[in-house]
Parts: C-alpha cells; sequence; structure tokens
C-alpha cells in the first residue's frame, strides 16, 4: 500500500519535473516566435520521451549524493528495511511530496527553480527528521565532489555564472558577425539554429532527469522487498516515467515559459540560439566531466548572458533577483516540507500516516491549482509584453517559412 | 582536497569547453549566415551588392561544421545513456566504455 503511494508520488514528481523545466529549452524559442507554443512543447516532450528511454545506465544510488539511506551498491540499509521497509519508504514518500509541494508553488509564482534542487531538499528534509542529522551526506568524504555541497550547493553557485558567460561571449560575437547583413536574413537562420540546439537541451534533459525518478522508485521497489536486480530497472518502471516526464512537458508550465521567455530580457533569434547552445554546452561539458547541475540554472544563467551581451538590450534585474532567491530558498524550503510530512506520517503511523500525508499533498496540489486559474498563464497569452502594454500586431513567422 | 577545489578544477574546464562549443559554433554559424547572405546578395545584405557565388559554398562549408558539433552532442547524449563516455585522447573522438 505505501510501495503504491511512493510510485504514484514519484510519478507525480516525475510529471511535475517535467512542466517546469519545459522553459529551459522552449522558453527561448516560444519568445522569438521560432516556433509556435503547442509545437515547442510537443516536440519539447518527445525528446523528453526519447531521452528518458536512451538511458539504459541505471541511476539507482541518485539519493547517495545527498543521504545516507542506501550502501554504496544501492540495495536499501537493512536498519531502514525492517518490517517490510516501512522506514525507508517513509523517508522518501516525504521527500518527494516536500519536493513536489515546493515545485507547484515556485511554480505559480512563475518561478525557474531547480527540479533536483527540490527532490534532493525533501529528501534531505525527510532524512534530517527520520534519521537524524548524520543521515544526511553533507561534505562527502573528500576523495569526489561529493555531498550536499559538492553536488547540489556548489554547482547552483558556479554553473549559473559559467553559462551566462558563455552565452554573453557567443552574443556579442554574433551580433559583431552579422553587421550588414539583412534583418529578415539572420532572423530566419538564427531560428533554426535556435531550434536545433533547444532540441538537445530537451533530449539531454530526458535523459538525466527522467532517470533521478527510475532511481528513486527502483529503490523504493526494492526496500519493499518487490525487486532485487540492482542492476537493472523494471521496464514499467522505466516506461511509466519516460511517459510521466513527457506529458508534464507537453502540458508545458506555460508561467515559467513567461518568465524566462518575457521577463528576464526581450530575446531576438541571434540571443536565442546563443543562449540555448550555451546552455547545451555547459550541461553536456559538465556531465562529461562528472559535475552535476541543474539544467533551471544553466538555462537562467544562459539567458541572462545573452542579454548582457546584446549591445544595447534590457535585463530586468529585479526579475533575476527574485529568481536567484527562489534558488536559495529551494533546497530549504522543500526540506522543510519533507520533513514536516515525516513528522505527520510518522505520528499518525504505518499505512494511515502515509495514506493521511498523501491526502495532504493531493489538498495542497489541488489548492495551487485553483489559485493558478485566478490568473491563468497559458499558450495564448505566454508572449504578450512583460510590462503590461499589448503587444505590437507582429506577424508570427516560424521558422521554415519565408526565405532562408 | 576539499569540495571547493574538486569544483573549481572542474568549473574551468566547463568553462572552457563551453566557450569553445557553446560560444565557437553558433559563431561559425553566424558566419554561416552571414556568407549565405554574401552568397545571396541583393536584399539579403544592407549594401544590397551583387551575389557571390562562393558565398553560399562557403556558408554550407561551415554549417557542416556546426552539424557535426551537434552530432558530437548527440553522440555523447546517447553513448552516456548507455553506459559509455567519449574520448578526446586521440583528438577526433571516440566511443569508450566508462
Amino acid at each position: 500500500m505505501i510501495l503504491a503511494l511512493v510510485v504514484v508520488t514519484a510519478l507525480g514528481f516525475d510529471f511535475t519535473n517535467g512542466f517546469h523545466d519545459t522553459a529551459n529549452a522552449m522558453a527561448t524559442s516560444i519568445a522569438t516566435r521560432a516556433l509556435r507554443p503547442k509545437t515547442a512543447v510537443a516536440l519539447s516532450g518527445i525528446l523528453n520521451l526519447i531521452g528518458a528511454f536512451l538511458s539504459v545506465e541505471v541511476a539507482l544510488t541518485v539519493s547517495n549524493a545527498v543521504v545516507r539511506i542506501q550502501n554504496p551498491d544501492g540495495t536499501p540499509k537493512e536498519s531502514l528495511t525492517a518490517d517490510g521497509g516501512t522506514a525507508l519508504l517513509l523517508i522518501v514518500l516525504a521527500g518527494l511530496i516536500g519536493g513536489i509541494v515546493w515545485n507547484l508553488f515556485t511554480w505559480l509564482l512563475g518561478l525557474p527553480s531547480s527540479s533536483s534542487h527540490a527532490l534532493f531538499g525533501g529528501l534531505v528534509g525527510a532524512t534530517i527528521a527520520g534519521l537524524g542529522w548524520a543521515g544526511v551526506n553533507w561534505n562527502g568524504n573528500g576523495s569526489k565532489l561529493d555531498g550536499v555541497v559538492g553536488k547540489v550547493i556548489l554547482p547552483a553557485l558556479i554553473s549559473p555564472v559559467i553559462a551566462g558567460v558563455v552565452a554573453a561571449v557567443g552574443t556579442w560575437l554574433i551580433y559583431k558577425l552579422t553587421v550588414g547583413v539583412a534583418q529578415r536574413f539572420t532572423e530566419n537562420g538564427f531560428r533554426w539554429g535556435q531550434i536545433g540546439s533547444a532540441s538537445l537541451v530537451s533530449l539531454a534533459h530526458g535523459t538525466n532527469d527522467a532517470q533521478k525518478t527510475m532511481g528513486v522508485i527502483t529503490l523504493a521497489l526494492i526496500a519493499a522487498g518487490d525487486w532485487t536486480d540492482t542492476g537493472n530497472i523494471p521496464f514499467w518502471v522505466k516506461a511509466s516515467c519516460a511517459v510521466a516526464i513527457a506529458l508534464g512537458t507537453y502540458l508545458g508550465g506555460w508561467r515559467i515559459i513567461r518568465t524566462l521567455g518575457k521577463g528576464l530580457v526581450e530575446i531576438a533569434p541571434p540571443q536565442g540560439m546563443a543562449a540555448e547552445s550555451s546552455s547545451a554546452a555547459v550541461i553536456l561539458a559538465s556531465s562529461h566531466l562528472g559535475f552535476a547541475l541543474s539544467t533551471t540554472h544553466v538555462a537562467t544563467g544562459s539567458i541572462l548572458g545573452s542579454g548582457v551581451g546584446k549591445p544595447g538590450a534590457q535585463v530586468r534585474w529585479r526579475v533575476a533577483g527574485r529568481m536567484v532567491a527562489a534558488w536559495l530558498i529551494t533546497l530549504p524550503a522543500a526540506a522543510v516540507v519533507g520533513a514536516l510530512m515525516w513528522y505527520l506520517g510518522s505520528f499518525v503511523g504505518g499505512v494511515a500516516g502515509a495514506v493521511v500525508i498523501f491526502a495532504l499533498l493531493l489538498v495542497l496540489a489541488g489548492a495551487m491549482w485553483l489559485r493558478s486559474r485566478v490568473t491563468p498563464v497559458d499558450h495564448n497569452n505566454v508572449n504578450d509584453e512583460w510590462d503590461g502594454e499589448q503587444p505590437a500586431d507582429e506577424p508570427r513567422v516560424p521558422a521554415g517559412t519565408g526565405a532562408a | 582536497m576539499s569540495n571547493l577545489g574538486f569544483a573549481l578544477a572542474g568549473a574551468w574546464k566547463v568553462l572552457a569547453a563551453g566557450l569553445v562549443l557553446g560560444a565557437g559554433l553558433p559563431v561559425v554559424f553566424a558566419l554561416g549566415i552571414r556568407a549565405l547572405a554574401f552568397g545571396a546578395g541583393g536584399d539579403a545584405e544592407v549594401n544590397g551588392s551583387r551575389p557571390h557565388r562562393i558565398g553560399t559554398i562557403m556558408a554550407y562549408g561551415l554549417f557542416v561544421i556546426v552539424v557535426l558539433g551537434v552530432l558530437l552532442g548527440l553522440t555523447f547524449i546517447v553513448a552516456s545513456g548507455f553506459g559509455k563516455a567519449i574520448s578526446f585522447e586521440h583528438l577526433y573522438p571516440t566511443v569508450i566504455d566508462k
């Protein structure tokens, strides 16, 4: 019973992960009208689906980076699997709920916070509540980049800066090099470049992020004694995670897309291309070097950089400041929710406790969804002017039409 | 070495790779666009000069470089999904076991 709740909640988290992160890849293409909004989210969803199926490698030890609930080979700690794994399942369930609640809350505010930080934050909070401070892997063992500091905090500080520098240099050079070329010519060409680089970001997102949820579900299955192979993931887990993240992506977190695409800087196609290429290169280079980072931070840094690099462009630093504030509190805030859920669940106890916190999740999610309907943002108004002026009647020219 | 040391050691490599691939390829692409406009001539350029065949040829040469860069990215995504890595020790990339 608890296991079923964990699986459903984990798929729910995967879904929020998808719609929270659509913006990372597609906000720029939507803002520059390189793609129609619906086409962009559909493309991103399909690429996430393919990406999720491409990840054959098992990410079973994903939680090891931040909490100590698993042995190095990926099996759960024996002390937590007594009693049918209830202890471990409750920690995972409370942690996932913490992640989902924070993801939905930042979505309501239209802030692009990191889904992996939300997941790790929730798990850290639930672990502190369940096992005490020693249950958390704060600093690793000093032999490699590890722990909450090494895998979460430092990359979050460094990666947006790197992405921003790369995008700023790229944008500046592109504008220098295309002086004298007619605008209709550059706009169309760069729209194509932008679609290509944004697609790479989507694909990389699918391979990285869906894997995390697959790892968590498999961990729960092992804890409950329903799966024993630490080298493989059941096919239904892989398929359901892939579908959940793709559906979430297709639904689209329009509020976040709007903030990233219109709120930070007014993005022109050359900037969009520079920003997405920077994101793709930084994400792939870091994962090649084993440097964990958040797609969200990289994408935001890139878009800011593209604003800094374009001569005369305006950057709304106030919006950027709100985002950075959201990043800083994502981990602790998700941790607080995760911890509260664990206390509540263990206070009620057993299956009833798990049901109670799951019901609470549904109530909170429903409330936030209703609140979002007051000021809806969807594919129709995602590109409206940020400062409240009505957009000029600019014809929409998706790439591929006109001469290129 | 502390976490901070590892992070900074990794950061400059990511920055270098990011600049080469993340800013370099868009620059090559921009040169391609510029060459294409030079090749098309007329209203593709602000000064409205005559078409130059050589521009079109150069443009497609530059776009091929960009496509190769994108293929490298794709190979990396697919390879890491299958538990492989890409090695650059022979200068050209080869897929190896992790």
